[in-house]
């Protein structure tokens, strides 16, 4: 048994002891005999030592060993100071860009949230498949079926998002988003309060006094964490709520809202529709699971009392619309957007630190490759294979370490991109650190490069004759050697044409998404959200408010015309959730055919003039559609051309089939037919949309404005005239539609840039390898080039040889990159997602690409190998 | 107790002090510092076993299994780590003894050739 530290202190305490009892027993005074003792003993350290390096005596040799290899392996690279850098960086790239991602990774797909026993903790969605619609929510009497039959889930807490103006915190009316919840929300969720209390039971029913919790996030950004909030009353749209508490940080889902206050707060969830209608569907449902009850359990529990809910009550689910019901931990549905957008980022830093190995193994094999003679040496003086290793091995911990120190440093900026990226998909990513894992991957993948690349150079064979190496000392490249070199810059090129093709792929969509015809005058028109100041209140006020408010903004000089409507083309997306059904006269569904659907869209006269959408027949709304004058409604082209083949679309009447419209149907006739636009979705599709005036259903909240000048000029002005009739009116968010379909399309922008970036690396690492490879390569056939050059080769011939070897590897890599991303597609699709495959334009424009850095990285080298001096060339051995 | 003067004590020869230990060991377990006073009193002070080299080799001979040490309370009240010789130790002891012999007698033919010897 190896003795540990204390062992050894005891031993030699022992002794002494010992000795120091003898000489007082002998007679001597303590003082004098603890000193002779000691005296005698000599100097601990030194036999303690001594005794430890029996037992480690190895270790304590091998490290002694690695440490002067390592001082040598310093200071030779010193004298390499351009060869290290190139090498220290490139590690550095690979393993910085992998542990910033890693940790992306592990912070938002892997930890735990802060919620109570999070991993009992579920969120239940409905969806409508066969409407195209991935969450359709709950309604109050479903959730109330769910609470009356369900057995493997405790508790159920229930959160629907609704818009307030919020007035009493901060100077400004604003609207804010709210949660409104029911009492067993916060403790279904397993949350609690940094400040005050939390909504529980007695918060709830139309009863309860208004209360509301702050989100920390709203109350430190926007507060200042002022902790004299609470107790405060503040007014949400028509009703007063007290504050009476600030949740805990948290990750909001399904929305990052602001408040969270109780029903009472909200006049539309205690009116009847909102109670009694099956089909009003406005609540996300989360539960906690039963103990001992597991989640495959609990979802046949809900699919089998979902099952139940359609049989009796059939005529809240279009049978069309196959609705089902989902469970899934709430970590993995706040976690699944990132999922694959992060594994892909993972792949791709993988695939670029192969890159950075594969170069730095390169730069190192043609380093070994001139030291070939003093390795010769060394194994002639009697190093043996293994010290000949261990001094590799040496050399490159040196270098892979500093590589990985940089990297480490280089993790911080790295994170910091990824991260203010990643939130785009999940709000996790933004408290992701870098933290002790960051070191560890780092440290990890430094390691596995350096015991990696001392593989990698060939040893001197003890068998073959050192004898060239030792006596020439010059330059010898065996085909083994060129061969190695050559797969490497390959496997650099075909690596970097995946994620080239791939970053090219993201790029023209982008740009057709952004170059797209989308039927909107763009660039003039500013949108403004001017929301009805509490949820749900419309009608007649609201009408005559939008009257005079747009009168008042057409009278401004700089305004060309102004309309109400109700919807941001992709700003609103989902906000009137999927398509509605309908019915026209004149047309009877096929056999099993549902009723077509259609978005609804409510509009002032006007507004297709100032969005700058064409009109193809009939005419447009007037004032005079008014809420007493025959139910009129314009449709797109597509609703005109698919419902009415013989176009004759005009006067005929259509009337809305789902009950939410209420149960006895209005008939409206068609007065006029728009080109179709796609206000939903940045890919333009045909898209039917019925619009119906303002002024029927007296409801709008956004308001269009077209400018002569700089639209965003306007912006005080409008705002100034729509407070001078009501001050307490938000108006907000304003922005030209060109930039409302920019920050829309941002994070596909985001995409292709980091994609992009990750390609960038791998094709200057790539470059820096085949033109690394040629170099080599032709300093070390100087020899033969002399010979050539002597017996009548032009230059021109030779520099056209070591260019066709760069475009070799080139060529050959750009096919096998091909095929083996192919092959890695196919992969993935079966594991993990589809990805697509990029078109011939990105495969194109990544080959070229990839090819011109080729011939351009073999430009210096073969022009070297051209103006090889002869005589020199020929003498040189 | 006279006091041997440092100049008067004899080195010892290179790898006998293993066999010393083994050999102090024969009578039973001991500590470091027993074993290096018993080499000393039965050398009639004599030899003088350095701590410095003392505690290698008792850490050597343990390590190569002819000696235990295990903890014990001395007679002295202390607790010291005690050494015993084992199987292997005394099969050892027993090599070396006979070795030492061999080149006692070998080097004392050198030394001290004797009539009788030489035939």
């Amino acid at each position: 048994m190896r003795p540990d530290e204390r062992d050894l202190d005891e031993e030699i305490r022992g002794h002494l002891a010992l000795s120091v009892k003898e000489r007082i027993e002998r007679g001597e005074d303590p003082e004098t005999a603890r000193l002779a003792a000691l005296r005698e003993f000599g100097y601990v350290p030194a036999i303690r030592d001594s005794m430890r390096r029996v037992w480690y005596a190895r270790w304590l040799d091998a490290a002694a060993a690695l440490w002067q290899d390592l001082r040598i392996g310093l200071r030779s690279l010193l004298r390499a100071k351009g060869l290290a850098a190139t090498i220290v960086v490139t590690l550095a790239l690979g393993i910085g860009a992998n542990a910033a991602i890693f940790s992306v990774v592990r912070g938002v797909l892997l930890r735990p949230l802060v919620n109570r026993d999070e991993d009992r903790l579920i969120y239940i969605r409905q969806s409508a498949p066969g409407l195209g619609a991935d969450n359709i929510n709950f309604s109050v009497p479903e959730l109330s079926d769910f609470k009356a039959r369900a057995k493997t889930i405790t508790a159920f807490g229930d959160f629907s998002t609704v818009e307030f103006t919020l007035i009493g915190l901060g100077t400004e009316p604003r609207v804010i988003k709210a949660g409104v919840v029911g009492g067993s929300y916060f403790d279904v969720m397993g949350l609690r309060p940094v400040l005050g209390r939390l909504l529980n039971a007695q918060d709830d029913g139309p009863k309860a006094a208004g209360a509301a919790v702050l989100t920390y996030r709203f109350w430190t950004a926007a507060l200042n964490s002022d902790p004299t909030v609470i107790g405060r009353t503040i007014r949400l749209g028509p009703r007063n709520a007290t504050v009476v508490g600030v949740l805990e940080p948290s990750v909001p889902y399904p929305a990052d809202t602001e408040i969270i206050a109780n029903v009472v707060t909200s006049p539309h969830h205690l009116g009847a529709t909102m109670v009694t209608n099956r089909t009003h569907r406005m609540t996300e449902l989360f539960g906690r699971l039963a103990p001992g009850t597991s989640l495959d359990a609990a979802r046949a529990e809900l699919t089998a009392i979902h099952a139940a809910m359609v049989k009796e009550h059939p005529e809240g689910y279009l049978p069309t619309a196959h609705v089902q019901v989902t469970a899934t931990l709430l970590r993995d549905q706040i976690a699944s957007p990132a999922r694959t957008i992060l594994l892909v980022l993972l792949a791709a830093a993988a695939v670029v630190f192969v890159i950075a190995c594969s170069n730095v193994a390169n730069l190192i094999l043609a380093r070994s490759v001139r030291r070939e003679g003093e390795l010769a040496v060394r194994a002639a003086l009697g190093a043996g294979q293994g010290a000949l290793r261990r001094t590799l091995l040496a050399e490159s911990l040196v270098l892979c370490g500093a590589g990985a120190v940089l990297g480490v440093l280089l993790a911080r900026p790295f994170l910091a991109m990824v991260t203010r990226y990643a939130a785009r998909f999940s709000i996790r990513a933004l408290d992701v650190t870098v933290d002790a894992s960051v070191l560890w991957v780092g440290a990890g993948l430094a390691m596995a490069a350096a015991v990696l690349l001392a593989f990698v150079p060939r040893l001197p064979s003890p068998h073959a004759s050192a004898g060239l190496g030792l006596t020439s000392g010059s330059l010898r490249i065996t085909p083994g050697t060129n061969r190695r070199l050559r797969a490497f810059a390959t496997t650099q090129i075909a690596l970097s044409f995946v994620l080239l093709a791939g970053a090219a792929m993201l790029l023209t969509a982008l740009v057709s998404l952004q170059t797209a015809e989308t039927g909107y005058d763009m660039r003039h028109v500013l949108a403004f959200d001017i929301p009805p100041s509490a949820t749900g209140v419309a009608g007649p006020s609201a009408v005559d408010f939008y009257q005079e408010a747009t009168r008042r903004i057409r009278q401004l000089p700089g305004v060309e015309a102004v309309a109400v409507g109700s919807f941001v083309p992709w700003r609103d997306a989902g906000l009137f959730g999927p398509g509605v059904s309908f019915a026209v006269e004149g047309y009877t569904r096929a056999e099993g055919e549902g009723d077509p659907t259609a978005r609804v869209r409510l509009i002032a006269p006007g507004l297709f003039d100032v969005l700058g959408m064409r009109r193809l027949s009939g005419r447009d709304f007037t004032d005079d559609d008014g809420a007493e004058a025959e139910p009129v409604t314009i449709v797109s082209q597509s609703v005109a051309q698919r419902l009415f083949p013989n176009g004759d679309a005009l006067n005929r009447h259509m009337w809305w089939t789902d009950p939410y419209f209420g149960s006895v149907p209005v008939h409206r006739r068609i007065v006029g037919v728009v080109a179709d636009v796609d206000d939903e979705s940045v890919r333009r599709e045909a898209a039917m949309t019925i619009y119906m005036p303002v002024r029927q259903v007296g409801f709008g909240g956004r308001l269009f404005v077209r400018a002569s000048g700089d639209p965003y000029a306007l912006v005080p002005a409008v705002t100034r005239a729509i407070r001078a009739i009501a001050p307490e009116q938000a108006v907000e968010r304003a922005a030209t539609l060109e930039d409302v379909r920019a920050a829309v399309l941002s994070p596909e922008r985001v995409n292709a840039f980091v994609f992009s970036g990750f390609a960038g690396i791998a094709l200057l690492i790539a470059v820096v390898g085949v033109a690394g490879v040629l170099a080599f390569s032709v300093s070390a056939r100087t020899r033969e080039f002399g010979v050539r050059l002597a017996v009548g080769s032009a230059p021109r011939q030779l520099l056209a040889r070591v260019l066709s070897e760069g475009l070799v590897i080139a060529v050959v890599g750009i096919v096998v990159g091909a095929a083996g991303g192919y092959a890695l597609a196919r992969l993935a699709a079966k594991v993990f997602f589809a990805v697509p495959l990029p078109g011939v334009l990105p495969v194109a424009g990544a080959s070229a690409v990839l090819i011109v850095a080729a011939v351009v990285a073999s430009l210096i080298p073969a022009a070297r190998a051209s103006h090889v001096d002869v005589m020199q060339a020929l003498r040189s051995e | 107790m006279p006091k041997t003067p440092d100049d008067a004590r004899l080195e010892l020869l290179q790898g006998t002090l293993d066999m010393l230990i083994l050999r102090t060991l024969q009578w039973g377990p001991q500590h470091g510092h027993g074993i290096g006073q018993a080499i000393r009193t039965q050398s009639d002070e004599l030899l003088k076993v350095e701590t410095g080299s003392l505690y290698p080799a008792l850490h050597r001979l343990e390590k190569r299994g002819w000696l235990k040490a295990e903890w014990a309370v001395s007679e002295a009240n202390q607790r010291a780590k005690y050494y015993r010789l084992t199987a292997a130790g005394k099969a050892q002891l027993s090599r070396e003894q006979d070795r030492w012999s061999q080149l006692v007698h070998a080097i004392g033919r050198i030394m001290n050739p004797t009539p009788a010897s030489e035939e």
